[in-house]
């Protein structure tokens, strides 16, 4: 990303803060926040921590994004290949969330076990029809922007961030809807696994949806990364795919 | 030249397919139905794979050391020659020794398995007690309703049978003396058996770590003569009787 | 010298290959000093140094994670990785400068996570293992442990997707596959099984977390969990870690007989595909041969069984490999190569230990027993240990541009090889006698004394050994000769670049010949950067 390919032998080191600016900010929000909260009961220590980190993390993403444009070196062709890695390592994490569930399941004596309310139908069958919507309109952006129109990609990326968005508040209705009706986390397996599933693909929508607001801020400044938004859109539809066995395996199973 | 070199590789790789394929019938393991001693079948086993690595371990060093002593550098600018494998023989020097790895595997594969098919099936005349560990504790429950904590009594020549379970951590029920171990677990229930020959006492201990008390989670195996351990097993089993008709009584 | 903000933000791959070892270093010190205390209070039954057992559980639950997470895998995967395989490949830097600065510092952070261990109240006492339901209802501090995995665990997946990336598509233009380094093959592979495996073991690790604080019931069985999912997951995991600690530090290890011997290496392709690939093949179907005694189906434990001891097959060819590129060759035993070779004894022993272990029926004696601490003390620790510090001294020159003190490097040698057999054989023994692991005090058994007097007093000379290497590096920082660019009269590229390489590796990016190969000894082609020829007479007149 940042070397400079006619770099002469014995040029002026290449370095970056934010690498470590970001360590140290996952280091307070996630850890020591966490621990703070929930080993040590101590509210007002574990706020700060995390007023702390999360700053940290947000400066240094954005340090590192603007520290990226224009510099972009040999490797920015590599992002989709890198991404094609992570992108399995990441749904090695589902797969251990699904084997895990359906050991739960397949060993439960009844199912779906007590204290689980009505879950509903209709709204999961929404939220698949505008995911899946988005994925199309990704795609299209990414059309776009391999043609060069600029518009156009900033168009259907901004859709699709809306359809993504609509999808988080479809998801967080549901959630408190659930809550309110006594089914939280703790209440039994089912729930155990529900909330979690979901709850790491709800993240991981918005980690999809930070990597648009990556791709936003050039597209609007007039440049178009061409890996960045291949990979974007990978990602995106990695996302898309694994709601399909969130729905069919947690919700209408 | 070449086709010698093809012909001697297709001619041990034969070899080592014949090998495979005898194998079942040399890896025959003789076991005496209804009579099976599991801690004698460890020590057999043990001792036949010990050998069996020993002889690779040592063939392998031998020859290591030999090349380090024969290829040391004579002069500063020697530097050294390989031979150049032909295709057949770098295909050669993989599946051939790939092979012979296998035959020495399965070999223990079968060998590993007969004597896990004992350590799994348990004589029918079999001594069953419960057994459910907590920290740090084993409690032990017999048929009769006789409870033991931490001592494990049983009748020399019977085979005994423990169904296990946890209250609160994972342990694991050790007896090295009769080489078993199997863990115990809350929401699961697991066994081991094992058939003590003569009387005696042995060391049962934890060998999974379940906090902090681990080190102190040790008990007693106490193998008895048949006719002491009915007497204690129903003296035992009349006192608890007496106890509850006296609590019944005072209740 | 660089300042120091040249090093703290930096994001060349050997400056952050060299941040690597020294936090890794760093690690293997403290948690060797555990190790020391562990050692102390076992030298006499009943409590010694502390009578408070849980010390003793926090002491060994920071050795083993600081010991597998925050030394070997960081210095083999981290370290060398970082310095060697862009240099090996010919290329300026890795594909992700930035990335890789993140990877270093998460992994700092990781560290600095573990070493809270010792000023946290109520620190983890939970193995590093960390077993529910135990480390559900401990009142030590879980989620540290669950960070300091999922930390580590991150900085690890960012590595692997940018050295996946990095040797797919950055060799130097004439650097087929069929000419990387061994060493650079082995990461490959290494990274390969961390990207599959590491993700789930950052799901056990969450999951206990969730379970512990947040109420959920993964694993609490009156709630209708299970603990043996706990149990695989982390050993689906924790198997092929033990790959991944083993192909790099095989991969180094035959670097170093290859220089040391100047031979080209044993049939590569056998060692490469069948040995490599063999193993990232095999490496996740075997993690039941840790469940051997949790009462898990018997078909699977049998079937395992059988998979685990096919992992011979692929570890055997590359011991033919590693043994075969002595034949013929030119050896010559400075002190890494003292290391590489040794590594071949003490792998043989750990290795075959693990075959007894791999049979179901013989494991249900010894597991959880110090039969186990032996035989993974034996394939990791030493043999693992050994390879990084050959490693080391293998580098050194090109690291640092001075030469380490010889007499010194063989003589901690020694010392170390003599301390590592005299702690970890009895271990086995007293394994077999009777003696489970994780057990502070033994004073309930009989005749296991002995062993473990002899085994304190190996590691005493260990700790002797390891501290003279230490004292050896740093002192010759200061004081060792200058460096030539290639000390060893090696072919392999990294070799090719002055001692220590400057900015961007080489001025211009090295072009390979298709007569050139990284093993070609013995043979003339021409040097893929000054033109000329690599045969040693000319490399010699070069030298001058
Ligand atoms: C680098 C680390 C490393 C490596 C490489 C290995 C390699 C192997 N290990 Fe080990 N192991 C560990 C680290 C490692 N292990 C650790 C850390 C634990 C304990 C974890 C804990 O509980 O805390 C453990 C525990 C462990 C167990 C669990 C025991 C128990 O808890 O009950 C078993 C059981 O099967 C096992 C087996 C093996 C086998 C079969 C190999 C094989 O890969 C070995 C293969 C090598 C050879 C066989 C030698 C060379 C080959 C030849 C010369 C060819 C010819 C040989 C034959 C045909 C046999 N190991
Ligand atoms: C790579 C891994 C690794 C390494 C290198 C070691 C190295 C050593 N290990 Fe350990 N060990 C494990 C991995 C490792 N171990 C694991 C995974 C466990 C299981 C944990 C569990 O059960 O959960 C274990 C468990 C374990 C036990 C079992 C305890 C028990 O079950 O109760 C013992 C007991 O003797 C032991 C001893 C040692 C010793 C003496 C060394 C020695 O080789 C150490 C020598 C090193 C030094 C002495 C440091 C020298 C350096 C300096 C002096 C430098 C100065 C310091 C600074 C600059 C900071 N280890
Ligand atoms: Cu019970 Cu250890
Ligand atoms: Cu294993």
């Amino acid at each position: 990303m940042s070397s400079d390919t006619t770099a002469a032998h014995g040029h002026a080191e290449e370095v970056s803060v934010w690498p470590l600016v970001i360590s140290a900010g996952i280091l307070f929000a996630l850890p020591f926040a966490f621990a703070l909260q929930f080993v040590y009961h101590n509210g007002l220590m574990a706020a700060l921590s995390l007023g702390l980190g999360v700053p940290m993390i947000v400066l240094g993403i954005v340090g590192w994004t603007r520290e990226a444009i224009g510099t972009a070196g040999p490797a920015e062709g590599l992002t989709p290949p890198a991404m094609g890695w992570f992108i399995l390592a990441e749904a090695l994490i589902f797969l251990s969330f699904f084997a895990t569930y359906w050991v739960l399941r397949l060993s439960s004596p009844a199912w779906p076990p007590e204290g689980t309310p009505e879950m509903p139908i209709l709204l999961p069958a929404i939220m698949t029809v505008v995911l899946v919507s988005s994925s199309f309109t990704i795609h299209w952006a990414e059309e776009r922007a391999e043609k060069g129109d600029r518009n156009g990609f900033l168009k259907w990326l901004l859709i699709s961030m809306g359809l993504g968005v609509a999808f988080l508040a479809m998801s967080a209705t549901e959630w408190s809807h659930l809550i309110h009706e006594g089914f939280v986390p703790g209440s039994n397996v089912y729930s155990t696994s529900f909330f979690s599933i979901t709850g790491f693909h709800g993240a991981h929508v918005v980690v999809g949806l930070g990597i648009f607001v990556a791709m936003l801020i050039p597209a609007l400044r007039g440049t178009l990364s061409d890996g960045l938004i291949r990979s974007g859109s990978m990602y995106w539809h990695f996302v898309d795919i694994i709601w399909l066995f969130v729905v069919s395996q947690v919700y209408y199973w | 030249m070449f086709d010698r070199i093809k012909a001697r590789a297709c001619g041990l790789g034969g070899l080592a397919v014949g090998a495979l394929a005898t194998l079942p019938a040399w890896a025959g393991y003789e076991r005496i139905p209804g009579e099976v001693d599991t801690a004698r079948g460890w020590e057999e086993l043990w001792h036949e794979v010990m050998v069996d690595i020993t002889i690779i371990g040592i063939i392998f060093a031998a020859v290591t050391f030999w090349f380090l002593f024969r290829y040391r550098r004579r002069s500063p600018e020697e530097e050294g020659r390989q031979p150049r494998l032909s295709p057949m023989a770098a295909i050669g020097w993989a599946i051939i020794p790939a092979f012979a790895f296998m035959a020495d595997d399965f070999f223990l594969a079968a060998k590993g398995w007969s004597l896990w098919n004992d350590y799994r099936t348990v004589p029918e005349d079999r001594l069953e007690i419960q057994l459910e560990s907590a920290m740090w504790t084993w409690d032990y429950t017999y048929p009769n309703g006789v409870r033991t904590f931490n001592e494990l009594r049983v009748p020399a020549g019977k085979p005994i049978l423990l169904r296990m379970t946890s209250r609160d951590t994972i342990h694991s029920h050790w007896i090295p003396d009769f080489r078993v171990k199997e863990d115990s677990m809350p929401g699961r229930t697991t066994y081991l058996w094992f058939q003590p020959k003569e009387v005696g006492e042995h060391v049962v201990t934890c060998a999974e770590y379940c906090g902090h008390l681990h080190s102190r989670m040790t008990g007693k195996l106490i193998v008895m003569a048949p006719e002491e351990f009915d007497q204690w097993y129903n003296e035992a089993a009349t006192r608890i009787q007496t106890a509850s008709s006296e609590q019944k009584g005072g209740a | 010298m660089a300042t120091l903000r040249e090093w703290i933000f930096t994001t060349d791959h050997k400056k952050v290959g060299i941040l690597y070892l020294i936090g890794s270093i760093a690690a293997f010190g403290v948690a060797g000093i555990m190790a020391l205390l562990m050692r102390a209070e076992l030298s006499a039954p009943g409590p010694t140094l502390t009578d408070n057992p849980t010390d003793y559980n926090v002491w060994l639950y920071f050795h083993g994670a600081a010991m597998i997470l925050g030394f070997q895998i960081p210095a083999l995967t981290g370290f060398l990785a970082n310095f060697l395989v862009p240099l090996q490949i010919g290329a300026k830097d890795v594909a992700f400068p930035r990335l890789n600065a993140l990877s270093v510092w998460l992994f700092y952070a990781g560290i600095i996570l573990a070493l809270m261990t010792f000023i946290i109240p109520d620190p983890p006492d939970v193995m590093w293992t960390g077993y529910p339901p135990y480390s559900e209802i401990s009142v030590g501090n879980t989620a540290f442990y669950s960070f300091t995995v999922l930390l580590l665990g991150f900085a690890s997946i960012l590595g692997g997707v940018n050295f996946l990336t990095t040797i797919t598509f950055m060799r130097a233009p004439g650097l087929g596959w069929n000419k990387l380094n061994i060493f650079t093959w082995s990461t490959f592979a290494a990274f390969i099984l961390q990207l599959i495996f590491v993700p789930v073991l950052g799901t056990a690790v969450t999951m206990i977390m969730f379970d512990k604080y947040l109420g959920t019931h993964f694993f609490t069985p009156d709630q209708g969990g299970d603990v043996l999912i706990y149990q695989n997951l982390f050993w689906f995991y924790s198997h092929p870690a033990v790959y991944v600690i083993l192909l790099p530090f095989i991969g180094i290890v035959f670097d170093i007989v290859a220089t040391f011997a100047r031979n080209r290496v044993f049939n590569y392709k056998m060692v490469v595909y069948g040995g490599m690939g063999g193993i990232v093949l095999l490496a996740g179907e075997v993690w039941i041969h840790h469940l051997y005694v949790t009462g898990m189906p018997d078909w699977l434990r049998v079937g395992q069984m059988v998979t685990t001891l096919l992992i011979s097959v692929p570890v055997g060819l590359l011991f033919i490999g590693l043994v075969g590129t002595l034949y013929k060759g030119s050896i010559e035993l400075k002190t890494p190569m003292l290391y590489a070779v040794s590594v071949i004894f003490l792998m043989l022993i750990g290795g075959l230990t693990g075959i007894p272990l791999a049979m179901t029926a013989l494991d249900i004696h010894v597991s959880d027993s110090y039969f186990i601490v032996g035989h993974f003390h034996y394939v990791m620790a030493v043999s693992g240990t050994f390879a990084i510090f050959g490693g080391v001294y293998y580098l050194y020159p090109k690291m640092t541009g001075r030469m380490y003190n010889e007499t010194i490097g063989k003589i901690s040698f020694w010392i170390s090889f003599v301390g590592v057999n005299i702690i970890f054989f009895p271990m086995m023994m007293a394994g077999l006698a009777g003696m489970p692991r994780r057990y502070w005090d033994y004073s309930q058994f009989e005749g296991l004394e002995g062993y473990h007097q002899i085994m304190s007093v190996g590691a005493a000379l260990i700790g002797i050994g390891f501290f003279l290497a230490l004292i050896n590096w740093i002192q010759a920082l200061f004081t060792g000769e200058k460096a030539p660019d290639n000390p060893w009269g090696s072919r392999s590229l990294e070799w090719t670049t002055t001692s220590p390489p400057g900015h961007g590796n080489w001025p211009e990016i090295p072009k390979i010949a298709p007569e050139w190969h990284p093993y070609g000894y013995g043979e003339d082609a021409p040097d893929p950067v000054g033109g000329g020829s690599l045969s040693p007479a000319a490399a010699r007149e070069r030298e001058r």
